[in-house]
């Protein structure tokens, strides 16, 4: 009878979670599978020919293409850029909008708007702001530098866009930095002011190490998501790479080989490369950070 | 609890049936009138106009047959291979002349051979150089619609003011021309930095890209073509649109910012829409070269799918769109020219301001290289912008690296 209730018991969990597992099955894991599959072949979407085993062929390719390469160094680029300045900022401003500021709702509210705005939004506001006669550069031709093309020159377009990336997204760091000081015990500070320390020494001897499991979350998420850039680099850009080749990420190059050159297969491989990199990261930085999360 | 679940099951019932007996019906009707589907890309109100009156008129003809438009928003090849992928793609659609071959190729595409002849038409009414990119294999896949070709668009106003009385006719005139009307903010001559532009310089000079199936990567005189358009820009009297602060060309000119620009015709009813008034510009053809004239012709096609279940019906659509019944409304509008030679004689009488566009088509190239264009386009803009932007001035060493990297 027990028994009987049980398995009643998981058949229901079972259908509540059937919609869950429908779409997981046939959004998440059989694309993943078909995906890895393709990467192993010759494959294309048009036509009735049937996909042909290639064996590793495709990841040579992908691996000897200098455009594809070029991409892995200039997302690198780009992450190393965004990432730590995106996070110093988010954390300075969480803890400012954590202390008795004035407005401060008002101020977490505007710094997190930006997050919630559309990247390509984003993207073609900064496009205006960044023109040859446009906003920036006329403030800058007051300070006496020269207009310049920022988008379009290939030393200065992936600086131009991380500037973009960070402003777009350091409001979602910040409020996860928020609810990691919201967790610090008020006593910590209390007894650190007895002993006499200041503000400085409070931040560098009690935030930041409790606030480690954060700075984990907020490096690791930022950089997968810095490493899978497309928006901004696909609107600023476009599918050729912008000046140069130099706003080339890999995830537009993924979406070039497919769709612009029809490689299905080309295409699966490089992604499936992309996915390696940001693992074998997320691994190490795991390793970097330590285990145990807690105090 | 129960209760909900059984009243939930009989809905569920009764909404399949119906959607059954919609289906069934729906299929019933089919015998009597069938329905083709026309894919298009999402294009300006004007082009969707045209192609609406064209099936208005079609409808008019053929009364069993019902058309409906299927517009493509977003990138077109991309949604395109997903609707082939689901065989849920139109029966007929248009086909840009790059990427024509890559979908030939796969046999996706009807030929239309057969049904040429069956409902007698023939290739030789078209503008010749237009079906190249839709012919593979001794196979015709696709005809075109309409084209548009290169020509230089100049202000009459600065020209003026610069003492100029006519467009530059020769390359040495092109690049005076561009020195003198370069003054302060406003810059000579402006076009993009890329192969569908810089081409005509090759052939102007006697240089090959193309030869009739494969690319010609290093061909010297092209190189020297190449040369004299990119030190246009090099000298800084030829500057890209967006290096004056302006979404394309078309804005740039129409801002003024520059005295004259090489772009196809859908300029005209751009500069419309910005309420430039038709005689402050002049339309000229491209100048020659030291081996003669030449230009770039654009072309879009219809094409059939081959999974198509109304083919006669389809061709016969096609045969109107791209004969005389439909390129009448290509004419009229002036958007782009006919595709059909004898309609192509109407357009120059209708609009003799933009008698150079019809005319460069006799000499004009058309924007193709085969299987794989996307990578000859590549090498040839990447190795542009290594000479105007990084400074990189053996264009011939560049490219032959280019190839091997992307080639392969």
């Amino acid at each position: 009878m027990k028994n009987k209730t049980k398995v009643q018991e998981y058949f229901t969990a079972f259908v509540m979670l059937l919609p869950y597992i429908i779409s997981f099955f046939m959004f998440f894991a059989y694309p993943l599978a078909k995906a890895f599959i393709i990467s192993f072949q010759e494959f294309s979407f048009l036509g009735d020919t049937p996909p042909k085993f290639v064996g590793l062929l495709n990841y040579k390719e992908a691996l000897t293409s200098k455009m594809f390469l070029d991409s892995i160094v200039n997302t690198f680029y780009y992450s190393i850029l965004v990432v730590p300045t995106q996070l110093i900022i988010a954390l300075i401003l969480a803890v400012i909008v954590n202390d008795k500021v004035k407005f401060k709702d008002f101020f977490r509210t505007t710094y997190y708007l930006p997050t919630v705005t559309s990247p390509v939004a984003v993207s073609i506001i900064f496009l205006f702001l960044y023109k040859t006669d446009g906003l920036v550069n006329q403030i800058l031709s007051h300070i006496g530098i020269t207009p310049r093309n920022w988008f379009n020159e290939p030393s200065f377009v992936m600086p131009a866009i991380v500037s973009v990336a960070v402003w777009g997204s350091v409001g979602f760091y910040m409020v996860t930095f928020l609810s990691g000081l919201s967790t610090i015990p008020d006593q910590l500070y209390e007894a650190a002011e007895v002993e006499g320390a200041g503000e400085s020494t409070k931040l560098i001897k009690i935030t930041i190490p409790l606030l480690k499991p954060m700075i984990f979350f907020n490096t690791v998420v930022s950089f997968i998501s810095t490493l899978q850039m497309f928006d901004l680099s696909y609107i600023i850009g476009g599918s050729d790479g912008g000046p140069m080749g130099k706003a080339m990420t890999m995830v537009v190059m993924i979406y070039r080989t497919a769709f612009k050159e029809f490689n299905m297969g080309v295409a699966s491989a490089m992604a499936f490369i992309v996915f390696g990199i940001i693992f074998i990261l997320t691994l190490i930085q795991r390793k970097f950070f330590g285990e145990e999360m807690s105090y | 609890m129960k209760r909900l679940l059984a009243g939930l099951l009989i809905l569920v019932f009764i909404i399949s049936l119906s959607i059954g007996i919609a289906v069934s019906q729906k299929s019933a009707y089919a015998t009597s009138k069938i329905t083709l589907r026309l894919g298009a890309w999402a294009s300006s109100p004007a082009e969707k106009k045209i192609v609406q009156n064209q099936i208005a008129a079609f409808k008019k003809l053929y009364p069993n047959v019902d058309i409906k438009l299927v517009e493509i928003v977003g990138d077109y090849n991309q949604k395109m291979q997903l609707l082939m992928a689901s065989k849920t793609e139109p029966d007929i659609f248009y086909m840009d002349s790059m990427p024509a071959w890559q979908y030939i190729a796969k046999g996706v595409l009807e030929p239309l051979d057969y049904w040429m002849k069956k409902y007698n038409v023939k290739t030789i009414g078209y503008e010749s150089s237009l079906l190249q990119p839709f012919i593979y294999k001794g196979k015709v896949y696709g005809l075109p619609k309409d084209y548009n070709t290169l020509v230089l668009f100049y202000n009459k106003e600065m020209f003026k003011q610069a003492g100029l009385t006519r467009p530059p006719r020769t390359w040495q005139e092109l690049k005076d021309y561009a020195k003198k009307l370069t003054t302060g903010k406003v810059v000579g001559l402006t076009m993009n930095l890329e192969l569908a532009r810089i081409q005509p310089f090759a052939y102007q000079n006697g240089g090959k890209v193309f030869d009739s199936s494969k690319p010609v990567f290093t061909d010297p005189k092209a190189l020297e073509g190449f040369k004299f358009a990119l030190d246009l820009f090099k000298e800084g009297i030829c500057k890209t649109p967006k290096d004056l602060g302006a979404g394309w060309v078309g804005d740039a000119f129409a801002d003024k910012k520059a005295a004259m620009t090489i772009e196809g015709g859908w300029m005209i009813p751009f500069l419309n829409e910005r309420k430039i008034p038709k005689d402050s510009y002049g339309i000229a053809e491209l100048p020659a070269g030291p081996a003669g004239k030449s230009t770039m012709a654009f072309t879009v096609a219809y094409v059939m799918s081959k999974n198509s279940k109304h083919k006669p019906e389809a061709f016969k659509l096609i045969r109107f769109l791209t004969g005389e019944g439909g390129q009448k409304f290509v004419v009229e509008a002036g958007l782009a020219l006919p595709s059909l030679k004898s309609a192509g004689v109407n357009f120059a009488k209708t609009y003799p301001e933009r008698k150079a566009l019809v005319d460069g088509a006799k000499y004009a190239q058309v924007y193709f290289y085969g299987l794989d264009g996307t990578k000859v386009v590549d090498v040839f803009n990447k190795a542009f912008e290594d000479y105007v932007i990084g400074k990189k001035y053996d264009l011939k060493k560049n490219i032959e690296e280019r190839v091997k990297q992307i080639m392969k």
